[in-house]
């Protein structure tokens, strides 16, 4: 471990997990005196956000490759720019078409607007409206992203008070925003982009967006409001829509575990949690896999609801009710994570060269079809033929990355289910990988012989390492069913658990899913405001 | 231009009649017009072959809301609520027959899981619930956002109680399970596939969504609404005949003094001065109104009015309207009974939620089902007059067969290939079907489109998508009835609470023409 730390030694609070939504919890925690410890099971902090030197000099970030929410307020309370975050900008996207050509969104809205033009001069028109609408809306949605989940079946009056101020925050918005949010919480991403648009390879591309960490396809109802995610960004004013960190997704985390730490808190890694420790209805610390116990009057759990009720605590102790709600919270992991180690740069058929393209990211993402058709094959157990892939160079901007002249290539893949007709093997693993490499060759004919090494992760793979239950990287999906104050399930959605003193903190609660920290920082305050 | 008339409602159907008769009670001079030779809509069973008659519009009868009756100073026809629910087919003549008694259904779901058995009556239970809270928020404008008329919001406190009153744990399972995927919801329950797909075919009718699409259990619970106990699906039927509420309205209509007119199709409303002034009809005939009900669906009635009065941004809103017909209905004549379990109800003959699922996908890509999902009902177990003695009628409900097919339109080869299709998916779950089929006639949402006037074929006037619904329906923004231009009202299935739910839009709509002209 980083820090060996005493056995006998007494705590505050104790987080389990090291992702950035535990480290978050914890950093709070000891920014308010709360003496801290985080425990993670792997040798190195950040749970899927995490940087790894896969191979010799290359460095990826192994599940998780961008960033784009992280909350503001999170980065200014712990300031982390003093702590080492620097988010690079991504600033354009290239999706090659079947027909050779492609279509491109750069930097300058201007010049989008005239690339769009030529594919479509009417959504060139309409692009600027939209934009104006989705921040608008996501104006709408920041307030309930930070706010405390009411119960809408209590009648406390914290509860009362919440939906009453809920409600006013819908009422403030009109009704011409309130039914338009309603649509886009409501639709699918590809039937809302219809009302907006003509061009299919624009249309598919926005709509991957919407499809990202779901088991569902473009076409299926509750795809769109997360088209707003690529606007959430842009509203705080904090950093560009995406961007990486230098250093990888790993160096957020490392971030705010240097945060945490200078704050006060402790980190230990290569600890991982067997247990909660229980008396008589109370958290009373934790017990180590090595035998350790410590102890603690508060612990929080940043791991996913499966593992933070179901494996960390004696099912038999807690509500029947709860039990099956958490049964029943759907993971379903659905994508995969191909990173490849590169020996130059890939040729594009649609936009040769090594232009500034390469800097972007590139979206194998052809036609609203096209990803329907991936889903499909997902729908029925097999990985996609045809995945759609969200491709980024991140040894373009962050040269660090790789070796002089030598490249590191992540490509984010969907849709590869968990539940595999047949199971994950290491042949079906690399079948995969083949799937994936082969369709970015129609693309790229030149990458299969710039492949030094290839890492293929399988949803199976994410579950083993991370240990996120199913492989799912929002730690349960972001239905509808499971959003607010249904998230994990009803009634034990503010974070609280039955067992006093022990806390979720993980993106299996409100808000929930992404780099967003969110989570992690409601739950600390309303540990703070319990404690 | 001839006599003028308070209000005129377009369209002849269940919805046009009751909106008639509420207007007319409440003394306002009212002109019904029907396009058709008679009233009665797609509710009327007609004569497809010689000797055999049908309705082709829904397999079951739909619920007519109590309040919406003694609006009409009616006495409903006698009902008769029937033993069984719903049905699945199991291959080679196996039924799976699921009785709305919960303790017969679970003795029959035994046989394939005894868990499942165990946990049906709860099930059933859950949903007869939650439908009951749908019952009482479909007798009501649509609450939205900006409701602040005292009359608006007083009923919601009722409404507010209502949902109060169905508990803590079963307030939250309505909010969770509105929004779910049919697929989720039944998982959370079940094992047995079969079974599961019963359920299933349910929250699939008239969408073109799959089982794992979310927004289908809403679609469960909608056709839920006035079912007895114990149903997953309504079933029931009106004792005289499939045709006992047309006769009982049109009776009702003409006793309040609304004027018929019957082969009047209407090709425009008139617009004088922001507000409406009347129809013109396709003769070329004007008849004044100070105000319009129309029946038809969103876009059908939003067509009649010249565009100038509606501004591009609501013409817009409303082309946006995802109707999307999906569903073909194909009548049988048969010489015998088909040897349907269960028919006198709606029967799934889709035994997993895989083969529903698959059924669905070719429709994402414009084409037709290779293995469609078919539902059947037998009308003749319930009306025997329906078909020549000892012979019978069976009705066919195949999805998805999507109105805009990507290659190709539908013309009597594409009917038939999917007739062909329909028949031996009927022929696998019920051995010699094929070889009882005297007469076989296949309307594809085509069809449907020029028959009833539905857009895109859309029976429900537009999807029960979970934006399509409540205050956004038939846009949103335009939810409580009032169209855009002044005097004219909606009141057909495109309005809320939507189809199936017995003159329920009519009845609002008429009575929000009546807030608006008190005293006039």
């Amino acid at each position: 471990g980083e820090e060996a730390g005493m056995t006998s030694q007494r705590y505050d609070a104790i987080i389990i997990g090291g992702g950035h939504n535990g480290l978050v919890t914890a950093a709070y925690l000891a920014r308010a005196g709360r003496k801290t410890l985080v425990l993670e099971k792997r040798p190195l902090v950040g749970g899927a956000a995490v940087t790894e030197e896969v191979f010799p000099g290359f460095k990826f970030s192994v599940f998780s490759y961008v960033v784009s929410l992280l909350r503001p307020e999170i980065i200014r309370d712990l300031d982390l720019p003093r702590h080492g975050l620097q988010i690079l900008p991504l600033e354009s996207t290239v999706t090659p078409m079947e027909n050779g050509d492609y279509l491109g969104s750069w930097a300058d809205p201007d010049e989008s607007r005239r690339e769009l033009r030529r594919h479509s001069p009417r959504d060139a028109e309409a692009v600027v409206l939209f934009g104006r609408l989705m921040q608008q809306m996501a104006m709408a949605v920041k307030p309930i992203l930070g706010m405390l989940p009411p119960d809408p079946a209590s009648l406390a009056p914290s509860d009362l008070a919440g939906m009453l101020k809920l409600g006013g925050h819908m009422r403030s918005l009109g009704a011409e925003r309130f039914h338009a949010l309603f649509k886009l919480m409501t639709m699918s991403s590809s039937d809302y982009l219809d009302e907006w648009f003509e061009f299919g390879p624009l249309k598919a591309t926005k709509s991957a967006s919407g499809i990202i960490g779901t088991f569902l396809g473009p076409r299926s109802p509750g795809t769109a409001y997360v088209l707003l995610h690529h606007y959430m960004g842009e509203i705080d004013g904090a950093f560009r829509a995406w961007g990486f960190q230098k250093g990888g997704t790993g160096a957020i985390s490392n971030t705010i575990a240097n945060a945490a730490r200078a704050l006060g808190a402790e980190i230990r890694t290569n600890a991982g949690v067997e247990r909660v420790l229980v008396k008589d209805g109370r958290a009373t610390g934790v017990a180590l896999e090595s035998g350790e116990e410590i102890q603690a009057p508060i612990v929080a759990s940043c791991l996913d609801p499966r593992r933070t009720f179901l494996q960390l605590l004696d099912e038999k102790t807690l509500p029947g009710d709860l039990v099956e709600g958490i049964k029943r919270y759907k993971f379903r992991g659905s994508s995969g994570k191909v990173n490849l180690a590169l020996d130059g740069l890939p040729d594009l058929t649609c936009l040769p060269g090594h232009g500034p393209h390469l800097r972007g990211a590139i979206s194998i993402s052809p036609s609203i079809d096209y990803l329907e058709r991936a889903y499909d094959d997902a729908k029925y157990g097999e990985f996609s033929r045809h995945p759609y892939m969200d491709i980024v160079i991140p040894s373009m901007i962050d040269p660090g990355m790789a070796p002089p002249g030598k490249h590191v290539m992540s490509i984010f893949v969907q849709y590869a289910p968990y539940h595999l007709n047949g199971g994950w093997t290491d042949a079906r693993r690399e079948a995969f990988g083949d799937a994936v490499v082969n369709t970015l060759a129609r693309f790229a004919p030149n990458i299969k012989s710039l492949i030094l090494h290839r890492q293929v992760l399988s949803p199976a793979d994410v579950e083993r390492i991370t240990g996120l239950t199913e492989g799912n990287i929002f730690a349960g999906e972001l239905a509808l069913h499971q959003l607010f104050f249904l998230r994990p399930v009803p009634q034990w959605a503010k974070y609280r658990t039955p067992v006093r003193g022990y806390w979720q903190c993980g993106a299996g609660t409100h808000p929930g899913g992404g780099i967003m920290g969110a989570s992690g920082r409601l739950a600390a305050l309303e540990i703070l405001k319990g404690a | 231009m001839t006599a003028s008339f308070d209000v005129i409602v377009i369209g002849g159907g269940t919805n046009g009649m009751v909106a008639a008769t509420v207007l007319a009670r409440r003394g306002r001079r009212v002109l019904l017009l029907e396009q058709g030779p008679q009233v009665g809509g797609e509710a009327r069973a007609t004569e497809f072959a010689p000797g055999f008659r049908a309705a082709a519009g829904s397999l079951d009868q739909g619920w007519l809301p109590p309040a919406v009756a003694s609006a009409l100073g009616i006495t409903p026809p006698a009902f008769e609520a029937g033993t069984v629910s719903t049905g699945v087919a199991l291959g080679g003549g196996e039924f799976l027959t699921l009785a709305t008694a919960p303790a017969t259904a679970a003795d029959a779901i035994r046989h394939f899981d005894a868990r499942d058995a165990e946990r049906w009556p709860a099930f059933a239970a859950l949903l007869r619930k939650l439908a009951g809270f749908m019952e009482a928020l479909y007798v009501l404008p649509p609450p939205d956002i900006d409701t602040t008329s005292v009359g608006e919001i007083l009923p919601l406190v009722g409404l507010g109680r209502k949902f109060r009153a169905l508990g803590r744990e079963d307030m939250i399972e309505l909010l969770r399970v509105l929004p779910m995927a049919v697929q989720d919801l039944v998982d959370d329950w079940f094992n047995a596939d079969q079974l599961k797909a019963a359920i299933a075919a349910a929250g699939v009718q008239d969408i073109r969504q799959g089982p794992r699409s979310a927004g289908t259990s809403f679609v469960l619970l909608h056709h839920l609404t006035g079912a007895s106990p114990g149903a997953v699906r309504r079933s029931g039927w009106w004792r005289e005949g499939p045709d006992a509420l047309g006769r009982v309205l049109e009776e009702a209509a003409t006793r309040a003094g609304v004027t018929v007119r019957t082969g009047s199709a209407v090709a425009g409303i008139a617009v004088r001065g922001d507000v409406v002034s009347g129809v013109v009809l396709a003769s070329g005939e004007e008849i004044g109104a100070s105000a319009v009900l129309s029946t038809l669906d969103p876009v059908h009635t939003i067509r009649l009015v010249d565009p100038v009065w509606i501004g591009p941004e609501v013409l817009h809103a409303f082309g946006n309207i995802k109707f999307r017909g999906v569903r073909a209905t194909i009548c049988y004549g048969l010489d015998a009974d088909p040897g349907i379990a269960g028919g006198e109800a709606a029967v799934s003959l889709t035994g997993s939620l895989v083969a529903l699922e698959h059924a669905y996908d070719a429709a994402k890509y414009g084409a037709v089902s290779e293995r469609p999902h078919v539902t059947v009902t037998v009308p003749t177990r319930r009306w025997p007059g329906l078909a020549p003695s000892g012979q019978h009628v069976l009705v066919a409900h195949v999805q998805w067969a999507p109105y805009a097919l990507r290659t190709g339109r539908w013309d009597a080869a594409t009917s038939d290939a999917l007739a062909d299709a329909a028949t031996k998916v009927i022929e696998e779950a019920a051995p010699g079907f094929g070889a009882r089929v005297k007469h076989r006639v296949a309307m594809s949402p085509a069809d449907l489109e020029t028959r009833f006037g539905l857009t895109e074929g859309s029976v429900p006037h537009g999807e029960l998508t979970l934006d399509q619904v409540l205050f956004m329906r038939p846009i949103p923004g335009y939810g409580r009835y009032r169209m855009p231009v002044r005097g004219l009202y909606l009141g057909g299935a495109g309005a809320h609470p939507g189809p199936g739910i017995l003159g329920g839009p009519a009845w609002l709509a008429a009575r929000a023409l009546l807030a608006d002209t008190k005293g006039k």
